[in-house]
């Protein structure tokens, strides 16, 4: 295939969190919002007057000061952001917006929040005067009393704060206004995600999982005019005659920011077709719908408890239904099987990848390969053994099944 | 021979001290096993009260109870059944030894009444289960399935009291794992090997793992029709909860508890997750939640934390509290958790007695201490006794612990809002979850309560699986560097002692008093000592 | 009467003393572990146990819990 026209720039904005286009709207006098996880509705951090930018820390494979705080026994991805914090790759953030929603990142933003307490210092880690961090708590399940819950949550932890620290209009009007324009990147990534769907598809794996991360990563505003021009592009995007992948699979699992992740997946023979784990699109690109009349902090809050297959619910049938959706998006993208990874120290993944790794093959007959992984894969050799058996035995299943 | 030294040795037994002539407990053991060649010789009165009020009695006791409780062909059948029963508890009164190793006088004493307070409760807990339990009655579900309700260990007891009079509610993972690892740490191993066997990973909290571990080898009674599960008190129990569904494969519940729970808008919310959860059970159940009783049980469990602040004045105060750190830590977390129970009661009342006189007399319960010492963060299960050798071997009195200072509140029951608010505020004040896993505030809280209970030593636990834990573990570091506050490092793995052995437990704890405190041991014979296979 | 309680006391006396010796030389411990552990250990290692990888898991078994009424 032609090479998309904005990849290598894609690429590069994904060399540093404070990239060209959050440098650009710096400079617009825009405040810049780091956050970690998709229970932060990145749609308020993307309000007129900021925007948000979800935390990632490429390349970082030896977080030494990090690890005599955090201690090496914890998820890497966590203790790669705090040395990124440490080295000062983030003192472009203007403010933190917080979730316990995983320990150890959790963990990594109680490092880095001006706590003023005489029991424990303050690291100052982020080099910004102004800068400041505020957690909000977020539930466990998804029923209307949750959805009340976080939507309050949402109004004192994140509204008020944002207003009264940096003067930002919360009103609903400006609240509808972040949801127009977070519902446009949705429409886009997916309207470019689908071609995924193809028998033969025109974008591959890594490719979307480049655009899906500056999505994440860049102000809004400034990555749309490149996005709706990669859409048009993706049009008139031609496959290769021949396909050059031997199966198509679903990657699930964990959090995972790292395109050469899924490149490694790629140059094994596995196309990934669907990206449902933490920064993929599966949720995150769910366009937010507010009913006619209702409170929009309220749709927010009920959009983000609603779309998410975080391991971390615990209501019995959310726990069992995850298994179901897993299952219902290898049959919508038509994939062979399922590549379930957890980081390692990932305690949610950790048990999810256990039942998803036998019930999905088991009750499914999806053939599953699941793998623990590192936040940054620098040994991949054992990782591409894993994935070029994978292949193979879908090849075999499919030549079994006459296919 | 001195016949004199001899006789008053016979008489008060041999004195705690590094000099010639001195106990030399460590000389008991038996290499490797941690049996003893004989029982330590206390002196007449104490041997005695030992053999007497402590051995037999518990003995005889821990008879009575099964009988009392269900008797003995469902304890029978249990044994043969569940691993975690026979391996574990047979032994149990070689956990008492282990606990009260060297102690005398009142401190003996004391401690004793907290560990009968326990393997009671234990009993209980584990002939209820087997009482109703179908696997041990042919697959027949009877009454008594029908009127236990299962929960996980991190949802406390009192939770039920509604419904006190016509159930029993027993935790589910309480029995067979926490308490197993403190009698017989081999028997959880099985249970953390099988959870790996299926595909776990083996870093997560081996707690967790030991729990869902339980439900791979299928050694879980089937004792009641539902279960309620909580996510307190991180990432790996919410996991549990997954393998536990599958596995239990009955209708659940899923109780919250907020990350954040100093936030004011959490408590509102937990009181309807609450009643959410009530509301479950009324509908499983189909008998409606007595607030009365509820209040009724609440009063009582309201007189124990009385009881638990009058003990931390005396702890904190005085140097005659007669209780030594490890029957403290386990007997709290214990009654804390599960709720009110008659032996809690019962227990206290001797205690009372013993401490009252303790005070009175202005009897010094340890009198060589030379450390107050306060232990910070999660203990480890199978060595839950390190502080008893850390007393006998160093003087490092462990005067309190994190885990009993949970739960730090009474609970009001003059109005129906007013006792709602308090459970979900005792709720969330969970063991491991406020100041494990909750904000770095209640985390640092240890500076005040070393000023508070008068102490100049942290012994740091460091559960190498904790992630909360793990995640401050240098600001901890920089702090004790910056406060000049002796403290050492007890690396573990809650109850995996194949992890961190007690011996590298004790060098560690060793080295730290040679090496920084400069100090002499007060028994050298239990500096080192091979005890890998002991239980 | 006199000898019975004399008897008795004899035998308690013997009783008591046995009762010191196996608490004092930890006998109990002793048995426990070297003879009764292994055996139950024998017992429980080689126990047929339920494959719970077999364990169905139903996506539609239990319905959401809608208790908001409460």
């Amino acid at each position: 295939m032609r090479d998309l026209k904005h990849l290598i720039y894609f690429e590069n904005l994904l060399q540093e969190a404070n990239n060209e286009l959050v440098q650009q709207a710096k400079a617009e006098g825009k405040f810049a919002i780091g956050y970690t996880c998709y229970f932060m509705p990145e749609v308020l951090l993307d309000l007129p007057g900021c925007f948000s930018v979800r935390l990632r820390a490429p390349r970082c494979s030896s977080p030494d000061i990090a690890t005599y705080y955090m201690s090496a026994r914890v998820c890497h991805y966590g203790r790669s952001l705090f040395e990124r914090a440490l080295e000062g790759g983030f003192n472009f953030l203007d403010a933190q917006m917080a979730t316990e929603t995983c320990t150890v990142t959790c963990r990594f933003q109680e490092h880095i929040k001006p706590k003023h307490l005489d029991s424990v210092k303050d690291m100052n880690v982020i080099q910004n005067d102004k800068f400041f961090c505020e957690f909000t708590d977020v539930p466990f399940k998804n029923t209307e009393n949750d959805y009340e819950y976080f939507r309050d949550q949402l109004r004192a932890h994140v509204l008020t704060t944002l207003h009264d620290n940096l003067g930002i209009d919360v009103s609903d009007k400006a609240l509808k206004e972040a949801i127009k324009q977070h519902n446009e990147v949705c429409k886009l990534i997916n309207e470019i995600g689908d071609y995924r769907k193809l028998d033969n598809p025109t974008i591959t794996g890594y490719e979307f999982h480049v655009i899906q991360l500056v999505s994440l990563v860049c102000p809004k505003y400034l990555i749309l005019p490149y996005l709706r021009e990669t859409a048009k592009e993706m049009k008139t995007r031609k496959p290769d005659e021949k396909w050059p992948f031997r199966c198509k699979v679903v990657l699930a699992g964990s959090e995972n920011d790292d395109p050469d992740f899924t490149k490694l997946v790629e140059s094994c023979g596995a196309e990934v077709v669907c990206d449902r784990y933490c920064y993929g699109a599966v949720e995150s690109r769910q366009p937010i719908v507010v009913e006619k009349g209702e409170d929009p902090l309220y749709a927010i809050a009920k959009h983000y408890l609603k779309t998410s297959n975080c391991p971390r619910f615990m209501p019995q049938d959310e726990m069992r239904a995850r298994k179901q959706r897993l299952a219902d998006l290898v049959k919508e993208y038509n994939a062979d099987g399922i590549i379930v990874c957890s980081n390692k120290f990932c305690e949610y993944w950790s048990y999810e990848r256990v039942v998803d790794t036998v019930v999905l093959k088991r009750d499914f007959g999806i053939p599953v390969c699941s793998i623990e992984k590192e936040y940054i894969n620098t040994a991949s050799g054992q990782l591409r053994t894993r994935f070029q058996a994978f292949v193979e035995s879908v090849e075999i299943k499919k030549i079994q099944e006459g296919k | 021979m001195d016949f004199k030294k001899a006789l008053k040795d016979f008489w008060y037994g041999k004195p705690h001290t590094a000099e010639e002539g001195g106990r030399r407990l460590g000389e008991n053991y038996l290499p490797k096993t941690g049996l003893y060649k004989h029982r330590e010789w206390r002196g007449v009165k104490d041997t005695f009260y030992y053999f007497n009020y402590i051995w037999l009695y518990n003995y005889i006791h821990m008879v009575m109870d099964v009988m009392k409780y269900g008797g003995l062909i469902n304890f029978a059948k249990g044994v043969w059944r569940y691993r975690w029963v026979g391996q574990t508890y047979l032994p149990v009164l070689h956990w008492f030894d282990r606990g009260m190793e060297g102690m005398r006088g009142e401190a003996l004493r004391g401690s004793a009444w907290h560990y009968r307070a326990m393997v009671n409760a234990t009993i209980y807990q584990f002939m209820s289960m087997f009482n109703a339990d179908t696997r041990l009655h042919g697959g027949k579900k009877n009454d008594a399935w029908y009127h236990t309700m299962a929960m996980k260990e991190t949802v406390w007891g009192g939770m039920f009291y509604g419904w006190r009079d016509k159930f029993k509610a027993v935790a589910l993972e309480m029995i067979p794992y926490f308490v197993t690892c403190h009698v017989n740490s081999h028997t959880v191993h099985n249970y953390i090997d099988a959870v790996q066997s299926i595909g776990l990973p083996g870093d997560p909290c081996p707690m967790c793992q030991a729990e869902s571990g339980l439900y791979v080898l299928d050694d879980i009674p089937d004792y009641s029709p539902f279960m309620i599960t909580c996510n307190e008190a991180c990432d790996g129990s919410v996991g549990t909860a997954i393998l536990q569904d599958w596995f239990n494969d009955k209708p659940l519940f899923a109780l919250q508890m907020p990350m954040i729970f100093d936030d004011p808008l959490a408590n509102k919310f937990v009181q309807k997750d609450i009643e959410k959860c009530w509301k479950f059970i009324e509908d499983q159940t189909g008998v409606p939640m007595n607030f009365d009783l509820m209040c009724e049980y609440i009063e009582r469990q309201n007189e124990l934390m009385k009881f638990e602040w009058e003990k931390w004045e005396v702890a904190a105060k005085t140097n005659s509290y007669p209780i030594n750190g490890v029957a403290q830590a386990l007997y709290r977390i214990y009654q804390s958790q599960m709720g009110d129970l008659p032996i809690w009661h019962e227990v206290d009342g001797h205690v009372r007695k013993i401490m009252e006189r303790a005070v009175r007399n202005k009897t010094n319960t340890f009198p060589n201490t030379r450390h107050r010492v306060i232990a910070w963060s999660c203990a480890p299960l199978y060595y839950s006794n390190w502080c008893t050798w850390a007393y006998n071997t160093w003087g490092l009195n462990v005067v309190i612990n994190m885990d009993s200072l949970m739960f730090d509140m009474t609970i009001r029951t003059d109005s129906y809002e007013n006792m709602l608010e308090d459970v979900a505020q005792y709720h969330m004040w969970a063991p491991m979850r406020r100041m494990a896993v909750g904000g770095m505030h209640h985390i640092f809280e240890l500076w005040d309560y070393m000023e508070r209970f008068n102490c100049d030593m942290v012994a740091m636990y460091d559960q190498l699986q904790c992630k909360g834990m793990q995640g401050v573990h240098g600001l901890f570091e920089d702090e004790f560097r910056d406060r000049n506050i002796p403290a050492f490092w007890i690396p573990h793995a809650l109850p995996d002692s194949r992890t961190v052995s007690r011996a590298e437990m004790r060098r560690l704890i060793n080295d730290y008093m040679t090496t920084v405190m400069h100090e002499e041991p007060l028994d050298p014979s239990l500096l080192e000592l091979d005890d890998d296979m002991t239980w | 009467m006199k000898k019975f309680v004399k008897k008795a006391l004899c035998l308690g006396g013997i009783g008591y003393a046995a009762l010191f010796a196996v608490f004092f030389f930890d006998l109990d411990g002793k048995l426990l572990f070297n003879v009764v552990e292994p055996f139950l250990k024998n017992h429980y290692d080689n126990m047929e146990r339920k494959d719970m990888l077999k364990t169905p898991y139903d996506m539609d078994k239990f319905p959401d819990y809608k208790y908001d009424e409460a």
